[in-house]
């Protein structure tokens, strides 16, 4: 789609060309936040780790070979700085949302089953959540899931199979209980 | 879970959009990074130095992205692994290319221009400092770093050049720079990196990347009665151990910061007493001894040693390969894989083992029957037969495979088809659940399948995990021989059967008798004290017959050799609960969830002092403990040796020595060496 163009705004930022960065990541936040969001489900820490990742971003921009598309470079970076976030936050409890913090997300499409069910993928390892992310949500394959995961392709069927295996039990589980 | 239901739920889920606002600042402090990044490359002409830290924090982020990569580098430590992960390896580690282009001649140039360059750097890097916007300073740590010029330059000569202190670079006067430039360009000639008196000059080590530090900052000296209680996760990864050895054997001390020390003790295996039933996944024994490095302090082993399916002997296996030689199998990257697949597994076979071939194709076959190893040639000469050809009749083939190995049934062996295919596995029993029920009747029966999956397309991920989950075997995908090599023979026993999930270890320390404690290694699998109750938290597998070991340094109260201060107001001891035991160093605590449930079960033991006399029945726990006592000495060594002080090679390679056993694979022959050559690495640009 924006691949040519992309490619120009990239080797301009290589460059060190100013605008041609600064068009990159009016062209990307959005992508970057996709990511961060799925990662995190809420937009206030979403918004914070697409920060943190642009930043990251103006930095790392420099060795960007072409040798995949920008957006497969973007996913570790982004997923990386997500689970940095993540961390800091369960190492300062006290910044936990509070309740109506995450009700900002809407919901109204959404059944309370998937809901649920998003919930419930979000609790999971996070490798596991990284392969389904990536390979169910974002539709990569498990070989360019392997590359961004940088593990080998059967270790991402693992995490997907593991995950599944989980979400299985859970949604047998709901399905007993009503 | 279906996997329809799964991407739909996925890609329906509802993103709020980004508020402007924070667009905006991210866009502006985004831009203000970008601008220091640039800056900073023109001062280095070559921005060879962003690079250089990019690189660090590439390697640095997480311990595990780090650890994974370089499970894949180091897991066999050939050069030909280089060349499997290479795609990846460049993207991370961008230097290598770098180097490429870097000629002997411009480092050089650059060394002598070095001093000249930083001084004039000077005011502009406080220029620079002062008018980053002030919203930026957060971020100081990947955007606002100062400059360090001279490490820069230094890194150039050799990937493992240590780098100087951060920021302390520009304040630092002429001389001592041109002398640590001279320093590092000799050391970067003679190929090292580190030397060993750095252990006691820390000043001159800095890891690269600073910003995500957290996962390489070492375990400080806690003090009981202000934190009792130490909590972690197993981990028998050992991804470090190799990583290490393959610097070492390239004549490089290992950066600090991939030195994992409690990876470089899991990596060995050690005769911790067994558990005596199937019932309890694993045993724990603990040990104390002095402290080689510190006269005053003890050290408290804990071992934990997994249950193994065969604790006498590595059981026999009876092996039927079943394997796809239809026509999509004639690719490079499938057939000869394959074959060549089988032949590396057939070498880590003893040679009682039996090993027979079927084949399917346009017709299913057996092209071999149960052979002993003993007769490896007839079973090479089989392999080395198999052509591609015709379509695929896989049921035909799945049953003669299993009635071939049920015929050779041995129940104390492992009784295991393993199917190779590229996944073209349209079987007579078109049905899937079908043939799930096969072979898990077939699995009730003593009988186990494994899959492996090469080539690329077609393979079908998912009807190849659910065999091999049904079938109690694994599933993996052979892209290349380390991988085979990897699966088939490195890991084989321990991810053919996990005994126990999501491990967790809890020691709490009695006041009354420990004054401080120090857990070696385990940094990035540390868990918070309230972490080791929740079921929620994810830990680490121990797979059958593995071993873990975790040490930990503690100081006796009133002893010596403690390093923190009493405090003025409290009692020495605190003020303990009646029940405090006076005999007991510690208590210990362990979760573990079977493989099969969500609910964790705690074994608990506690520390006594008594365990410091060991019994004359007891030397072989009271070997272990030494061996591991000197690999966790080495491991502090090459992350600086804060706490070990003048316990240098030379002493870990004494103790090592009197701690070998038997090393019936020569694995500990092998770390002495590592020793020595590190102690000649570290040696070198000292003379």
């Amino acid at each position: 789609m924006t691949e040519p163009t992309d490619r120009e705004l990239i080797e301009g930022a290589r460059r060190g060309e100013r605008g041609a960065f600064e068009a990159l990541l009016r062209q990307h936040y959005d992508t970057i936040y996709r990511i961060a969001y799925k990662w995190c489900g809420n937009r206030e820490d979403a918004q914070d780790i697409t920060q943190t990742a642009c930043i990251k971003l103006a930095r790392a921009i420099g060795s960007f070979r072409f040798e995949s598309a920008f957006v497969t470079w973007l996913y570790p970076l982004v997923i990386n700085t997500a689970k940095d976030w993540v961390k800091a936050r369960a190492r300062h409890p006290a910044a936990e949302l509070s309740e109506a913090d995450r009700s900002v997300a809407p919901v109204a499409e959404a059944t309370v089953y998937a809901k649920q069910l998003l919930e419930r993928i979000r609790a999971l390892p996070a490798r596991e959540r990284e392969a389904i992310t990536l390979v169910f949500s974002e539709g990569l394959s498990h070989r360019e899931a392997a590359r961004v995961m940088a593990c080998g392709e059967s270790t991402v069927s693992w995490y997907i199979h593991q995950a599944r295996q989980k979400l299985q039990a859970f949604r047998e589980r709901e399905s007993r209980h009503g | 879970m279906d996997e329809e239901k799964l991407k739909q739920v996925l890609r329906a889920e509802v993103i709020p959009p980004a508020e402007d606002n924070a667009r905006k600042a991210a866009i502006n402090l985004a831009m203000a990074a970008f601008d220091e990044a640039q800056n900073e490359k023109r001062k280095n002409r070559q921005g060879s130095g962003r690079l250089a830290r990019l690189m660090g924090r590439n390697r640095s982020r997480t311990g595990g992205w780090n650890m994974r990569k370089s499970y894949l580098l180091g897991g066999v430590a050939t050069a030909a692994v280089l060349m499997a992960v290479s795609i990846t390896t460049l993207r991370l580690y961008p230097q290598p290319q770098y180097f490429a282009k870097t000629t002997g001649a411009e480092q050089l140039a650059h060394s002598q221009a070095a001093p000249a360059e930083s001084q004039a750097a000077k005011p502009q890097v406080g220029k620079r400092k002062a008018a980053l916007p002030q919203a930026a300073q957060p971020q100081a740590g990947q955007a606002g770093e100062p400059k360090r010029p001279v490490m820069e330059l230094a890194d150039q000569s050799v990937e493992q050049a240590p780098p100087l202190p951060q920021g302390g670079l520009v304040r630092a006067p002429l001389p001592s720079v041109v002398d640590r430039i001279s320093e590092q360009m000799f050391r970067g000639q003679s190929k090292s990196a580190q030397a060993p008196s750095d252990a006691t000059r820390p000043s001159h080590y800095q890891d690269v990347g600073r910003d995500s530090f957290e996962s390489v900052v070492r375990n400080p000296v806690k003090r009981v009665a202000e934190d009792p209680v130490s909590t972690f996760s197993i981990d028998v990864d050992t991804a470090s151990y190799a990583f290490v050895r393959r610097q070492l054997n390239s004549g490089l001390l290992p950066q600090k910061d991939a030195v994992r020390v409690e990876e470089l003790l899991n990596y060995f295996d050690y005769a911790y007493p067994l558990p005596e039933s199937r019932e309890q996944p694993f045993r724990t024994s603990v040990t104390v001894q002095h402290s080689p490095w510190k006269a005053g302090n003890k050290l408290i082993h804990i071992g934990i040693k997994g249950y193994d399916l065969a604790p006498a002997e590595k059981p026999r296996s009876n092996l039927v390969f079943l394997l796809d030689v239809s026509g999509s199998m004639n690719a490079p990257d499938k057939l000869p894989l394959m074959v060549n697949s089988m032949k590396l597994l057939l070498d880590s076979l003893g040679p009682d083992d039996r090993v027979a071939i079927v084949v399917y194709a346009g017709a299913a076959g057996t092209v071999l029957a149960p052979t002993k190893v003993a007769e490896k040639h007839k079973i090479l000469a089989a392999l080395d037969r198999l052509s591609a050809g015709g379509s695929t009749a896989g049921a035909e083939g799945v049953r003669q495979a299993y009635a071939l190995a049920e015929a050779n049934l041995d129940r104390k062996a492992v009784n295991r088809v393993i199917l190779a295919t590229d996944g073209d596995f349209n079987v007579g029993i078109t049905n899937r659940e079908a043939l799930q029920d096969f072979i898990e009747r077939k699995r009730a029966s003593g009988v186990f399948l494994s899959v492996l999956g090469f080539g690329q397309g077609n393979l079908n991920d998912y009807l190849m995990q659910t065999l091999a989950q049904t079938g109690n075997g694994v599933a993996a995908h052979i892209d290349t021989l380390n991988e085979a090599r990897k699966v088939l023979v490195e890991e084989a026993a321990s991810t053919l059967f996990p005994i126990a999930k999501d491990v967790k270890i809890q020691v709490e320390f009695n006041p009354k008798t420990v004054a401080e404690y120090r857990l070696i290694g385990y940094e990035t699998r540390a868990l918070a004290r309230a972490d080791f109750n929740n079921d929620k938290v994810d830990a680490g597998d121990i797979g059958a017959g593995h071993t873990v070991t975790a040490i930990y340094e503690i100081t006796p109260l009133g002893g010596e050799s403690g390093l923190i201060e009493p405090s003025r107001y409290q009692a020495p001891g605190g003020t303990p609960g009646e029940t405090a035991l006076a005999d007991e160093y510690a208590f210990l605590k362990i979760r573990y969830k079977l493989p099969d449930q969500d609910r964790s079960t705690l074994v608990t033991t506690p520390i006594t002092v008594a365990e410091e006399n060991l019994g004359d029945g007891d030397a072989p726990r009271a070997r272990e403990a030494r061996w591991a006592t000197a690999v966790a000495g080495f491991g502090q060594i090459l992350t600086g040796g804060k706490y070990t002080a003048a316990y240098g090679y030379d002493e870990v390679i004494a103790l090592a020595q009197g701690a070998k056993g038997d090393d019936r694979f020569g694995y500990r022959a092998e770390f002495i060496n590592l020793v020595r050559l590190a102690r000649s690495a570290s040696a070198l640009p000292r003379n």
